[in-house]
């Protein structure tokens, strides 16, 4: 059995898995420490009848306390950013479009060293042992301890690096390295922000794994622990306090992965509807389609990938006209409870529409009766239009598509969606996210640049799979159980032929449960 | 009218509407422009018609692959330098520069060495949208020559070019390019006033400015964008602007061939209703057809936008499932000659069609 455990601004939800089949799930509000909110979770989630601590194999745990800690600009360490690409990028250091709050706290101190190379290999500057040393003498005076080094064209040679962190390790042993090309991808100063924002958060990923840990030590698990990453897949504890920036947006995916398990839908329309918003995701594969765009976190340009999520302005909270034909995206919240006309407010919400109805028995029904009933009618098509139209545009193509509906808010979906082949709502909804920590894998992703005329493409490829794989491996992946996810290639205009940017990503089962099943 | 850093993000969105497709993503030049603008001051625009006749403008820009630039950065004086290398080479002082391309991030490096340098910029570029060959250049279609050029890298290196015809230049600059580690600047198409003010597009710096305001400040539904967009499109060089298809990417196909990312886009409607929409790409977007018909072609400019938003998508960036809307806006008169056309229309591309403009296009 696995336990999932989802770690929420507001809530800490877990679920008990026997292979496919929740056999128990709690919602808790999360603690100030979060310690305490997930031992409550444990606690709950332990006394399940014929539940003992010897048979939890694992525990999951997704958490946004990364993302808000940057959101926030709390727990973030200072760090010093070198980047080796002069003399390309003059003028341009690193940090140079950041918001001054987050750049502040971590402390602008940034330097750039000679070296790097061109997307061919021919060598930008060779490095300067001189330039590296005053760098490095710098940052020991002013007692940094946590260091993102970046190059230029690093995901295709990463030694100029290595052999700068080599140098800062030499001289500040206890320095805490973030190399940029470990982070992947192309583009330069995208990597070395994901980079920078990892590194300063490297203490305060020491603190929150270590709080884990003592959280289930203190219930008695010794089983391994894992964290949610934003792909969809799982990292080791050891894997987390090198990568926290790795568990961004992990909550949309987590949530989607979830309606994928509790209906065993591989292709499908996920809507979770909240109190303000409908989030809608698209699940290709069983995994979340993912956004192209440049994606920021607290205002930080990163190449971090995400969910494609669409979020329209209609929640269980939001406003509604008089005449019921326009609703949103205004909404009252989290004061529904007082606002709302069915509470004794004098707001008239999308939650008092579908009481008028008679589609649900919320608070006080008799104080809608000065509700014409042509608003209440009008008002439910638009809110099934509203999504109609908003489902219509995240489907792959004309086809009616199944719609899965999660979140608190799903009440308000009452009729049919023309744009729905089928309509879910999966008992268990509301942990969808911690079902997805839960049932997660181990991923590994890799992404080069590389010439098909100078290594043949089949070549190529397997090149970059094999640093993906060992990646896998890495954050604990079984070996043999490793299959690869996908495969992406993106010729690059303006250059020759053949120059390919290409990706792959792989997945594997967690080796210490696979393990566990041959003994 | 001057260009303040203030008005730079209006300018590079409006350049990048301008750029149907092509131009790179301009942050980088954005922030470096940005940042030259804050050091020298404010750079003064130059209507043409002002321009002494013995005026010595030169063009500048930047030549190669934007991608590499992305993970290589220029150097937020690059391109004040080329422009000092230029006038060393050639002996004298530029009295103003001007832009070979409003599309994309190339409209922002004449800025940017105005700026360094203490110069003004001319209104107005060599295109008028983006292209992706030089020998498509009003300059060069005007007969202006491309040398004395000069090319200035990454690392400071610098390479002059004596070349009479653009389409040579063109191929050398290109190989260059590569060379360089992908990406160079440039200033070339040296001209007089009297030379620069039949071979230009007037205006399009001014009017960039203008156009990324008001996408700005209208940012929302494409379709509810249209009047918004008629009206500005109708005061300028460009005249006809239309909304030719709203949609989703249901395919796109593309492969670099000879340096060109080269394919098509199949566009399908939200809902049941209307046709199926194809887009052939070569860099740019050149062929716009609905049911097989033509709409729209070069050098008409094709825009795709996300559909939500209205803002511009890249052809790189642009992928299946996308939600987007397909402007067409009518080329400046320049191009409508059968010179020009030559080097512009469909045929240039080695599509096997006739330039139609787009009003004379029913719907």
């Amino acid at each position: 059995m696995r336990i999932g455990i989802d770690v929420g601004g507001t809530h800490t939800d877990a679920v008990l898995l026997s292979g496919s089949e929740v056999i128990a799930s709690t919602k808790a509000l999360t603690s100030a420490d979060v310690l305490t909110g997930i031992t409550n979770a444990l606690d709950t989630i332990l006394s399940e009848d014929g539940v003992s601590q010897s048979d939890i194999e694992a525990v999951m745990i997704g958490t946004t306390q990364f993302t808000n800690a940057v959101v926030e600009r709390r727990e973030l360490s200072p760090v010093a950013a070198v980047r080796i690409g002069l003399p390309s990028g003059n003028g341009l250091p690193p940090m140079v479009d950041w918001p001054d709050d987050i750049a502040d706290a971590l402390g602008r101190h940034t330097y750039m060293l000679k070296g790097g190379t061109l997307y061919d290999g021919w060598p930008l500057a060779p490095l300067d042992g001189d330039e590296i040393d005053a760098a490095v003498a710098d940052i020991k005076a002013k007692g940094i301890k946590n260091i993102a080094v970046s190059s230029v064209f690093s995901p295709m040679n990463a030694a100029p690096e290595r052999d700068v962190a080599a140098k800062i390790q030499a001289a500040i042993p206890d320095a805490r390295i973030t190399l940029s090309f470990s982070m992947g991808r192309l583009g330069l100063m995208e990597r070395e922000n994901a980079a920078l924002l990892n590194t300063s958060l490297l203490a305060f990923a020491d603190r929150v794994v270590d709080a884990f840990t003592a959280a289930l030590k203190a219930r008695g698990l010794t089983c391994p622990m894992y964290v949610s990453q934003n792909d969809g897949t799982l990292m080791n504890a050891d894997f987390v306090r090198q990568f926290p920036a790795l568990t961004f947006a992990s909550g949309p995916t987590n949530s989607l992965r979830g309606a994928c398990k509790l209906t065993g839908l591989m292709d499908a329309i996920v809507v979770d509807i909240g109190g303000t918003t409908s989030d809608i995701g698209v699940l290709e594969s069983g995994f979340p389609r993912e956004s192209n765009v440049v994606i920021s976190v607290g205002g930080v340009r990163t190449n971090f990938r995400m969910p494609d999520i669409m979020a329209v302005g209609l929640g269980g909270g939001s406003l509604v006209s008089d005449d019921g034909a326009s609703i949103g995206p205004r909404s009252v919240g989290h004061r529904l409870v007082t606002e709302g006309l069915v509470f004794g407010g004098d707001t008239l919400t999308t939650t008092d529409l579908i009481v008028a109805a008679g589609h649900a028995d919320i608070g006080d029904r008799s104080r809608l009766s000065g509700l014409s009933p042509d608003t209440v009618t009008a008002g439910n098509q638009t809110i099934h239009r509203m999504l109609d139209d908003a489902i219509d545009m995240m489907k792959p193509n004309a086809d009616p598509v199944p719609v899965i509906l999660v979140g608190g808010g799903a009440v308000l979906v009452t009729g049919g969606l023309k744009a729905a082949s089928t309509l879910h709502r999966p008992v268990n909804a509301g942990v969808a996210n911690a079902i997805g920590a839960a049932i997660a894998q181990i991923g590994g992703e890799c992404e080069r640049l590389v010439s098909y005329s100078e290594l043949p493409r089949d070549e190529a490829i397997a090149k970059v799979k094999d640093e993906a794989i060992s990646r896998a491996i890495n954050a604990g992946a079984d070996a043999s159980t490793i299959r690869v996810a996908d495969i992406e290639e993106t010729a690059i205009p303006y250059m020759d032929e053949g120059n390919t940017r290409v990706r792959v990503k792989v997945i594997g089962d967690i080796a210490a449960l696979a393990k566990k099943e041959t003994e | 009218m001057q260009v303040r850093a203030e008005d730079i993000a209006d300018l590079s969105l409006g350049a990048v509407f301008l750029a149907t497709g092509g131009g790179g993503d301009p942050h980088v030049p954005e922030l470096i422009c940005i940042e030259a603008l804050k050091t020298h001051g404010a750079v003064e625009l130059l209507a043409p018609d002002d321009l002494p006749n013995d005026a010595h403008v030169v063009s500048i820009g930047g030549v190669g692959a934007p991608t590499v630039s992305l993970e290589m950065l220029p150097s937020v004086d690059d391109a004040a330098r080329t422009l000092e290398a230029y006038e060393q080479h050639v002996g004298r002082k530029v009295d103003a520069v001007v832009s070979f391309e409003i599309g994309g991030a190339n409209s922002l490096i004449p800025i940017t060495a105005a700026a360094g340098r203490g110069l003004p910029v001319v209104d107005g570029d060599g295109m008028g949208r983006a292209l992706p060959e030089a020998q498509m250049m009003t300059y060069a279609i005007a007969g202006v020559c491309p040398s004395p050029a000069v090319a200035y890298d990454y690392a400071g290196n610098i390479t002059t070019f004596t070349t009479p015809d653009t389409s040579t230049y063109e191929r050398h600059i290109r190989s260059l390019a590569m060379a360089s580690g992908g990406m160079i600047t440039t200033a070339e198409h040296p001209m007089t006033g009297a030379e620069l003010k039949p071979a230009i597009i007037p205006g399009t710096v001014g009017f960039s400015v203008m156009l990324g305001r008001t996408l700005r400040e209208n940012r929302g539904r494409a379709d509810q964008m249209l009047p918004v967009l008629q009206d500005v499109f109708a005061g300028s060089v460009y005249g006809e602007c239309r909304l030719l298809y709203c949609g989703k990417v249901s395919d796109k196909a593309t492969r670099i061939i000879g340096g060109y990312d080269i394919g098509e886009a199949t566009l399908t409607p939200f809902g049941d209703e209307g046709g199926q929409f194809t887009i052939n790409i070569k860099n740019e977007y050149l062929v716009a057809r609905l049911d097989g018909k033509v709409v729209a072609t070069v050098p008409d400019l094709i825009v795709i936008v996300d559909y939500e938003t209205g803002m511009p998508i890249n052809a790189e960036r642009l992928r299946y499932g996308q939600r987007v809307a397909v402007f067409a806006v009518g080329c400046p008169e320049f191009f409508r000659t059968k010179r020009a056309l030559d080097a512009v229309a469909p045929r240039a591309f080695g599509f096997d069609i006739d330039f139609v403009p787009l009003e004379k296009i029913a719907i």
